[in-house]
């Protein structure tokens, strides 16, 4: 994709821009390599607001000279920025600025990470509920501007972003800023033009949260015929109201075990009684330890994919339940799910998205592995896209 | 319309003529019969305008197009012509949205709406915009699946104007709403451009996600996949009567927090309670209050429809209580005993929050087969205008937009309020706001003037009532947004909602004008709506 809106810095400019960022209130570090095409010397800085007042600043200033834009969290993965541009390291605006109890929101700014979001979280009685590894470890700006946008499985099998709102930075740093409401028809949602985004469009300063209500879990596991009659299973219980908050399914020597994680407050009782009534004799036959079922660690090969039930059951055939393979399934949706493939034996990590890829899933993680190419895929809309980054004054160079 | 139709524009029969020689005579018309059935919504304002003999609303002309294609060539033509297009589905629009403010095309796609392909096994659905939303789920019905309850207007709604507003029903906090039942869109953009999105694993910026809801103003919508669920085998009802709306959004709040996942959770303050027909008969009603419901006691409603303090005083001494009703589905073999399971769950869980005893089953059901809007002939012939607000906001912020919203409009118009969905998040509500027309509704009195040709000062009252409901409808939505809710929940902005749009969006705006630039870069989609 063409970079039309921006300009790499040259060294003697960036001065100039350090300075101007540095009266922003951020700290800057200015960092001139040579450019791998041509040699000459390249400038890049690393921007980190020291509030969120400075971030609006330092982005009007970067969007005015067109400086190409990357964002970090506190505890994404390293970054470095954009070859002649900026990476806007957000990992000093990390707080946790409000818990509201009665309505389950949390007011976060985008740097945090959500493990450090989960834990205020659950000392409010609250949790974010079942997210893959790599969203857990990172910061909430990136989980909300990836390619996941922030969505994840929520009861009674539906899937939507964990932000009820955005603060977006426009280009000259002003703030656009949603309302609180569970849903809303005032228009287009103009959080869209931030989730998934990468920070293109617009930067993600904070945003309100949808917490779920902290329970006891209740789990159970059963001995299936195959690592793809597994799969079938839970997604037989996700058309029900019994859909298990998380699940395992482990193919293991003559069959597969899966395993479930019910999480309801009032209803996780009468959920799995409803599954363990569904799930039934003689091809089903529920085996001990289910907690231990429900716990165990993927292998290090492992990949995460956003997924269709009918890609996962392709992907389990593909297996053929081979000692080995599993799925974590964690943010389970009447559509698919989010889960953590481990193919069977020393499979490489790139095996095993080539696998994923090839049964229609989506690879998330490992980052390298990510699926590539177009930020959008779909037809026709190339010349209304390129017309609205004009619009918005953004480039698209952002990660 | 009170007297012989307007004849065809200069400009509609220009136009006309030329989209004839391409699209054939079958799919143009500028008669003033296709242009009046074009001019029209379901927004009670409009109500006003129709007893008035008044069209605001007409376009130029009508086109019907069968296909994508032809919606292309058509836009591609008003793009190069820079005529306006506005879109009309089924003529349900609850705001105005679909109305013409400024002549040019009315692109009708009623007949783009083939028979939709179901696919059970991957639980989505192929459908054309212009196809009925009531339909739709009749369909689906019949193959096992559904959408889930549908909005009350679905009759006169079509899948393309559901998903232009935002749509969402009673199911909506169960299933989804419009946002979350569409899984991949085909739409027609300002210059004729087809843009179609897949469904698939996420990847980035959703473009489906950002042109829904946007009324016509940035691309026509011409077919969608959406996300179908299994039809439920059982539905139990549950009718609980709570002291107070407080105890009743307590007891919503801990019923959700448990995990329970009803299909319907609506909460009915005491006067709607009584309307829908629970407490008992109307004749324990105040009497101003029993003209709601009979047209023989109209006499006593339109006396104090001048003083709605009145009657908001009698409204909230209305005994019986808040009626808090709920659905329960079953699945599968014990579909019954899983339902049965939920609603003793929620009866304890309700009943520990406040709610006392609960309603028979045939009398909950009967709650949700009354429809506010069926009073609202008999409202308008006492001499009152109607104005519907459906908000949402947070369950913190919820008490003060109720409490916000009465103080506002109490002494313009009579409230009658529900919760029509409930989130873990928040709660979506609906206000009927009832209050006086002016003179303008004493029917027999303006046709006997328009006889006599006092046209002018027959416009002044429509005017006149029009500004009133005007006020009070933007009097309530500002007092509800002032303290924290959205501007819509599930209906859109249209013409009734779009100046408050700026307190909602804020610097939003400007990139809800970049949206339009990119989309509509000549303006033509539906001009002079959202603001754009």
């Amino acid at each position: 994709m063409s970079v039309a809106q921006t300009s790499p810095v040259a060294p003697g400019a960036a001065q100039a821009t350090r300075d101007a960022l540095v009266a922003a209130g951020c700290q800057v570090v200015l960092e001139v390599s040579a450019s791998p095409e041509d040699g000459e010397s390249v400038a890049a800085l690393r921007v980190q607001p020291s509030s969120a007042a400075a971030l609006g600043r330092a982005v009007a200033l970067l969007r005015a000279r067109r400086v190409p834009v990357r964002v970090r969290g506190a505890s994404d993965a390293p970054l470095g920025p954009p070859l002649g541009g900026a990476l806007l390291d957000l990992s000093a605006l990390d707080r946790v600025a409000a818990i509201d109890s009665t309505s389950l929101l949390a007011r976060v700014e985008a740097g945090c990470s959500v493990g450090a979001l989960e834990t205020a979280a659950r000392r409010a009685g609250c949790t974010l509920g079942p997210l893959l590894p790599s969203v857990r470890a990172g910061s909430v700006g990136a989980w909300l501007a990836g390619p996941t946008r922030g969505e994840r499985g929520v009861p009674p099998s539906r899937r939507e972003t964990a932000a009820l709102s955005v603060t977006a930075l426009l280009r000259d740093g002003r703030i656009a800023e949603s309302r609180l409401a569970p849903r809303s028809a005032s228009g287009p949602d103009l959080d869209h033009l931030a989730l998934g985004g990468g920070g293109m469009l617009c930067v993600i300063a904070s945003a309100t949260i949808r917490l779920l209500p902290a329970a006891d879990v209740l789990v159970a596991a059963w001995r299936l015929p195959s690592l793809a009659a597994a799969v079938e299973t839970v997604e037989r219980l996700c058309l029900t109201s019994s859909a298990p908050a998380r699940a395992r399914a482990l193919a293991v020597e003559g069959g597969a075990v899966l395993a479930a994680a019910w999480e309801g407050p009032a209803t996780a009782r009468v959920d799995r009684a409803r599954a363990v009534r569904l799930i039934a004799a003689p091809t089903a036959t529920e085996v001990g330890d289910a907690n231990g079922w429900v716990r165990g660690m993927s292998g290090a090969q492992s990949v995460e994919v956003d997924a269709r039930w009918s890609d996962l059951r392709a992907w389990a055939l593909h297996e053929s339940s081979q000692p080995g393979a599993e799925l974590r399934l964690l943010g389970l949706h009447a559509g698919g799910s989010f889960a953590v493939l481990t193919s069977a034996g020393t499979a490489r990590a790139e095996d095993c998205a080539l696998a994923a890829q090839h049964c229609g899933a989506r690879v998330l993680w490992p980052r390298g592995l990510r699926d590539t190419g177009a930020w959008w895929e779909e037809e026709g809309a190339g010349a209304d896209w390129k017309r609205l980054r004009e619009a918005l004054g953004s480039d698209d160079s952002s990660t | 319309m009170n007297g012989p139709l307007p004849p065809a524009t200069r400009e509609g029969r220009l136009l006309a003529r030329e989209l004839m020689a391409t699209l054939g005579a079958a799919a143009v018309s500028c008669t003033p019969k296709d242009v009046l059935a074009a001019s029209r919504d379901a927004w009670p304002r409009l109500a006003l305008a129709k007893m008035a003999g008044v069209n605001r609303y007409a376009p130029d002309l009508v086109v019907w197009p069968r296909d994508v294609q032809t919606v292309a060539s058509v836009i591609a033509f008003a793009n190069q012509r820079r005529v306006p297009v506005v879109t009309i589905g089924g003529g349900g629009g609850a705001n105005g949205a679909a109305l013409a403010v400024r002549g040019g095309i009315a692109l009708d796609l009623k007949r783009l709406a083939a028979e939709p392909v179901i696919n059970t096994a991957a639980r989505t659905v192929d459908v054309q915009a212009g196809f009925n939303l009531e339909r739709l789920e009749e369909r689906l019905q019949a193959k096992g699946a559904t959408l889930g309850l549908l909005p009350e207007g679905a009759a006169h709604t079509s899948v393309g104007g559901f998903l232009a507003t935002r749509g969402g029903g009673p199911s909506s906090a169960q299933l989804g709403k419009a946002e979350d039942l569409l899984l991949a869109l085909e739409a027609v953009d300002g210059t004729g451009t087809i843009l179609r999105t897949h469904e698939g694993p996420s990847r980035g910026l959703d473009l489906a996600q950002l042109l829904l809801g946007s009324e016509g103003t940035m691309a026509v919508f011409t077919s969608a996949r959406l996300r179908i669920a299994p039809k439920p085998r059982t539905r139990l009802p549950l009718g609980l009567r709570v002291s107070s709306m407080s105890d009743g959004i307590r007891a919503l709040q801990a019923l959700l927090r448990s995990g329970l996942r009803p299909s319907l959770a609506r909460l009915f303050d005491p006067l709607s309670a009584r309307l829908a027909g629970v407490h008992g008969a109307d004749r324990s009603l105040p009497g101003p209050l029993r003209g709601l419901l009979s047209s023989g006691q109209q006499e006593l409603l339109r006396a104090a429809l001048h003083a709605p303090w009145v009657l908001n005083g009698l409204s909230e001494a209305v005994g019986g209580g808040a009626l808090l009703v709920l659905l329960f589905d079953g699945h599968g073999d014990r579909a019954a005993d899983d339902a049965a399971d939920e609603v003793a769950i929620a009866r304890r869980i309700c009943e520990g929050a406040g709610a006392r005893d609960a309603l028979a089953a045939k009398a909950t059901l009967s709650v949700l087969q009354h429809h506010q809007s069926a009073l609202y002939p008999q409202l308008f012939a006492a001499g009152a205008f109607v104005e519907e607000l459906d908000v949402a906001a947070t369950w913190a912020r919820l008490p003060a937009v109720l409490g916000a919203v009465r103080r506002a409009v109490a002494p313009q118009a009579l409230l009658l309020t529900r919760i029509s969905c409930a989130y873990l998040e928040g709660a979506a509500v609906e206000v009927t706001l009832v209050g006086p027309a002016g003179s303008l509704a004493e029917s027999a009195q303006h046709r006997r003037r328009r006889a006599k040709g006092t046209v002018r000062e027959f416009d002044e009252e429509l005017a006149h009532a029009e500004l009133r409901a005007e006020q009070c409808l933007s009097s309530a939505l500002s007092a509800a947004q002032d303290a924290g809710a959205t501007l819509s929940y599930s209906t859109g902005v249209g013409l009734a909602r779009q100046l408050l749009l700026p307190r909602e969006h804020g610097e939003g705006m400007r990139q809800l004008r970049a949206l339009k630039r990119a989309f509509d870069p000549n303006g033509i989609l539906n001009p002079g709506k959202l603001l754009l």
